[in-house]
């Protein structure tokens, strides 16, 4: 068994729109996140991975259940606040859209020294600048960007600021929400690399959003895929890809393009718009380490919980 | 019309001449500005008084810019006090909740609805005499809704942008932020609000010192020496009405053409006069 | 029906609302003064009593009470149509007001109906001929005269036609020899007495809505319909007064509902310069004496006219462009999210 750095019950979140509308982006989830683990969480647009990752970062008051990390109950307000410097510096977010997560008017050097002014601790080299230095070089930046402002780097390079940013601290657990959907695919694959060597290496913890399937199937050790706000399969990569059990998971990987252009043409492509899924049911362990949504029958097992591998 | 925004060079010459001029007062006017010459009161301009004489004796081309320098250090320092105040409520409402958001836009518009004018009346008459500092105080606390307004428009949109998320979840506090994310960021759109302050600031406090509500007439400046223009209408005596109101008008078509242009620059499309 | 009913009821209480913390801010910094409210009551005599009259004329004129109840006593007799007096007049407030509030009514309301009329048809004549030697003198004259401060303006004219060209009275309303003249000549004389002031007032507002009206326009003439009436034969001329004025309209009387404040604002000083017995004037004299009572009912009134008018403005908004509405329900990014939403 191993050890469990992070993870949600019974997560449900809801956007109150007006008086009358709610939208609930996340519907009583369950996840675990294992120490030293990459783990994937793959979905359409509108399924609730950005939500999840915002609730784990307590950007997002849940509406009901709990966020934990290690032992700390984060969801609760007290807690929050008697752990909150554990939490602000442990764990980290990296976004999407490079662009306007770094702010346009801070140049590199402040951007990496942020989280240090906020938190006032001493870089552990030095100065901060130092520390800055040491932290581009790190995610494989040239020194050179430090005075730069983020408008005069190129997306790949912010993305690696930002990450920069959210490594300085030495966080661990990352939560990386769609950290490279927004850049070229030939960047895509160094930053890939760049966390495999950050899990490898150095232990991170690592939640990973994606939709690219490919990558995540490289990248993460389990993967958990999300349909209208809850999680209807999780499993390990291997497995996952090799036995998928729920028809979503089936028609996410059957999109998945095969690199070979006859087999490609020929292969059928279900109709993505019509399916309608059942998101009753819960979770249930298929076999070893397989989570599965099932509705019906299979429906009268212990509801909500989750199994540890 | 032309579509490029251009510095506007002749505006700031001509403030920055008026400016070095108030700043060196001491050095130019070779009288004593507070001097009541009273053998020569009402003087036409002549040689030995450029631009005459009031009509209490002072020499008004001394008295030109030791009153500047009032009337520019008030717009001023009323300009900072009501920026300062702006640039914090208008933070603190667009980081707040909707419902306190809503509230604090509700009193804002209250303050707004009571004409300026006269709460600024209202709170001369009850301070009393006036000084400088009195007097930018009073004009610093009642006009600094409307800059707190867009402030907190611009709050609004920044708020939501990741690297306020991401600074929030570091535990960056409110002052943080809004020094070192908020600020930055919107100053660029507040700055042509700030500078058209400056000038209605200017145009307040000459207004109050003329009717006699602002600075008393020992205070030079360029309000209180229009304030005993009936004196001098009765004589006929044009230069001590025209001298410091073209002063004044100048410094502030100077000032909005500067502000225009920061807004101008903002917003490229936009044309402008 | 009933949803509009609802909307006017609600706008009605944020109205009370407003008027009703304004008497109560007004009240308080009245009550904060550290003039003595006395000194505006007996004036120099004040000096010469001693603490037990001070005491005694304090407790007639109610002011040893503590300043809540004070306040509720202004408040209940408000209600019953009592304000009070004004202490340096010793008159009933409300009757100085309605002595002065006809002058003040004829100046802002010409002066308003000119700049009314006079941005509309500047504004247009300036877009249709955007850029001509026309236009840019307008345009660059509006903005000097948008920097000329009202009281050195009146100042100027004073001098250029009361005192240099003699043609025309400098203050007040009337002549003090008006009363015995008959009607006809009567209306001159107070027209004659009119015209500086009312010159002052026009000139300081005109120009700003009438640049605001030619900016619209202009936007307006870019538009593809403006094209097509063009294409079908019609004049420009016939296209911007038929069809642009037609679009420019709502939005110009929201835009002049809000300019009622501020060209009430510049009333005031134009009165103070003018020596014109108006509320202005009236304002003007009660600060310098500290008469707070008149101060503040002046500033409640000035008050109630402004949140009046801004309200209007509101609505006309409203109406106009219903988003203002949907964005007070749904704010922010969250209706971005929800447009989003396939329904």
């Amino acid at each position: 068994m191993q050890d469990i750095i992070a993870g949600v019950r019974n997560l449900t979140h809801e956007f109150q729109l007006n008086k009358k509308l709610k939208i609930r982006a996340i519907d009583g989830l369950s996840l675990d996140i294992r120490r030293g683990e990459i783990l994937g969480v793959v979905g359409e647009s509108g399924s609730g991975k950005s939500t999840l990752a915002r609730c784990m970062m307590n950007i997002y008051r849940p509406t009901e259940g709990e966020v934990f990390f290690k032992n700390i109950k984060c969801s609760d307000r007290a807690e929050y606040k008697k752990h909150a410097f554990e939490l602000q510096t442990k764990r980290q977010i990296i976004f999407q859209d490079s662009a306007s997560s770094l702010n346009p008017r801070m140049r590199v050097i402040d951007i990496i020294a942020e989280p240090f002014r906020i938190n006032h601790i001493v870089p552990i080299r030095g100065s901060i600048e130092n520390e800055a230095r040491f932290q581009l070089k790190y995610t494989g930046l040239d020194e050179e960007l430090l005075y730069k402002y983020p408008g005069e780097l190129s997306g790949g390079q912010r993305q690696r600021v930002a990450i920069a940013r959210a490594l300085a601290m030495e966080p661990e657990l990352l939560v990386a929400d769609e950290p490279i959907s927004a850049v070229d695919v030939s960047i895509q694959a160094q930053l890939v690399n760049l966390f495999k060597h950050l899990r490898n290496e150095h232990g991170f913890s690592i939640m990973f959003i994606a939709h690219d399937l490919a990558m995540v199937e490289f990248l993460c050790d389990r993967v958990a895929i999300m349909y209208r706000g809850r999680l209807v399969e999780l499993a390990e990569t291997k497995e996952l890809f090799a036995n998928p059990l729920h028809p979503y998971t089936k028609l996410l990987l059957s999109c998945i393009p095969i690199p070979d252009p006859r087999a490609e043409r020929e292969r059928k492509h279900p109709d993505f718009d019509e399916t309608e899924f059942d998101t009753s049911g819960c979770l249930t362990e298929i076999s070893e380490g397989h989570l599965l949504l099932c509705g019906g029958e299979k429906s009268n097992n212990k509801k909500g919980s989750l199994a540890i591998g | 019309m032309k579509k490029k925004n251009r510095l506007p060079i002749a505006s700031l010459v001509i403030l920055g001449l008026i400016v070095l001029g108030c700043l060196m007062a001491d050095m130019i006017s070779v009288k004593d500005p507070s001097y009541l010459d009273l053998a020569n009161y009402t003087k036409a301009p002549s040689k030995e008084f450029i631009f005459g004489t009031d009509t209490l004796g002072r020499d008004i081309f001394s008295c030109i810019w030791h009153g500047g320098r009032v009337s520019i250090l008030i717009g001023l320092f009323a300009t900072l006090i009501s920026t300062f105040i702006a640039v914090v409520y208008g933070s603190v409402s667009g980081m707040a909740s909707d419902f306190i958001d809503t509230i604090m836009m509700r009193i804002t518009e209250i303050i707004l609805s009571i004409p300026s004018l006269l709460i600024i009346i209202f709170l001369q008459a009850i301070l009393g005499a006036s000084n400088i500092l009195s007097i930018s105080i009073v004009i610093g606390v009642t006009s600094w809704c409307s800059i707190a307004k867009l402030v907190r428009t611009e709050v609004r949109q920044l708020r939501k942008s990741e690297y306020i998320i991401a600074s929030k979840s570091m535990g960056g506090g409110f002052f943080f932020i809004l020094f070192h994310h908020l600020l930055p960021n919107f100053m660029s759109s507040v700055m042509f609000m700030i500078v058209m302050n400056i000038r209605s600031a200017i145009v307040t406090e000459s207004t109050l010192s003329f009717i006699g509500l602002g600075l008393p007439l020992e205070i030079i400046s360029w309000g209180s020496m229009l304030s005993n223009a009936e004196k001098a209408l009765m004589t006929n005596a044009w230069w001590i009405i025209l001298i410091p109101g073209v002063f004044l008008v100048a410094v502030l078509l100077c000032v909005s053409d500067l502000g225009n242009w920061l807004r101008g620059r903002l917003n490229p499309t936009d044309k402008k006069v | 029906m009933s949803k509009k009913i609802w909307y006017y009821l609600r706008k009605t209480a944020i109205f009370i609302a407003g008027v009703f913390i304004l008497t109560l801010v007004v009240f308080f910094i009245s009550r904060l003064a550290p003039i003595d409210p006395l000194q505006s009551y007996y004036g120099e005599r004040v000096e010469k009593m001693s603490v037990e009259e001070k005491n005694i004329a304090r407790d007639r004129l109610g002011l040893n009470e503590p300043v809540f109840t004070q306040y509720f006593k202004w408040l209940d007799n408000a209600f019953h149509g009592d304000f009070g007096i004004s202490y340096k007049y010793k008159q009933d407030a409300l009757e100085l007001i309605g002595e002065r509030i006809g002058n003040t009514l004829i100046l802002g309301g010409i002066g308003f109906i000119i700049i009314f009329l006079g941005s509309l048809g500047l504004g247009l004549w300036c877009a249709r001929r955007e850029n001509s030697l026309f236009d840019r003198i307008v345009c660059k004259l509006g903005t000097i005269l948008s920097c000329v401060p009202e009281f050195w303006l009146a100042l100027v004219l004073i001098l250029v036609f009361c005192v240099m060209l003699r043609i025309l009275p400098s203050s007040g309303a009337y002549s003090v020899t008006a009363a015995n003249e008959s009607g006809l000549a009567a209306l001159g004389d107070r027209i004659a007495h009119l015209i500086l002031p009312l010159t002052v007032v026009v000139l300081e507002h005109l120009w700003y809505y009438a640049y605001i009206v030619r900016n619209k326009c202009l936007e307006e003439i870019r538009a593809d319909y403006v094209l097509l009436g063009r294409a079908i034969g019609l004049t420009k001329r016939r296209v911007v007064y038929r069809h642009c004025l037609r679009n420019l309209m709502p939005s110009y009387l929201s835009i002049m509902a809000i300019a009622v404040p501020h060209i009430l604002g510049g009333t005031y000083i134009v009165e103070t310069v003018f020596s014109y017995p108006g509320i202005g004037s009236l304002a003007y004299e009660s600060a310098r004496f500290a008469d707070y009572n008149m101060l503040m009912l002046l500033c409640v009134l000035t008050g109630i006219v402004v949140i009046f008018f801004n309200m209007l403005a509101q609505i006309l908004n409203e109406h106009i462009d219903p988003r203002i509405r949907a964005e007070q329900t749904v704010s922010g990014r969250r209706t971005a999210d929800f447009r989003q939403e396939p329904k």
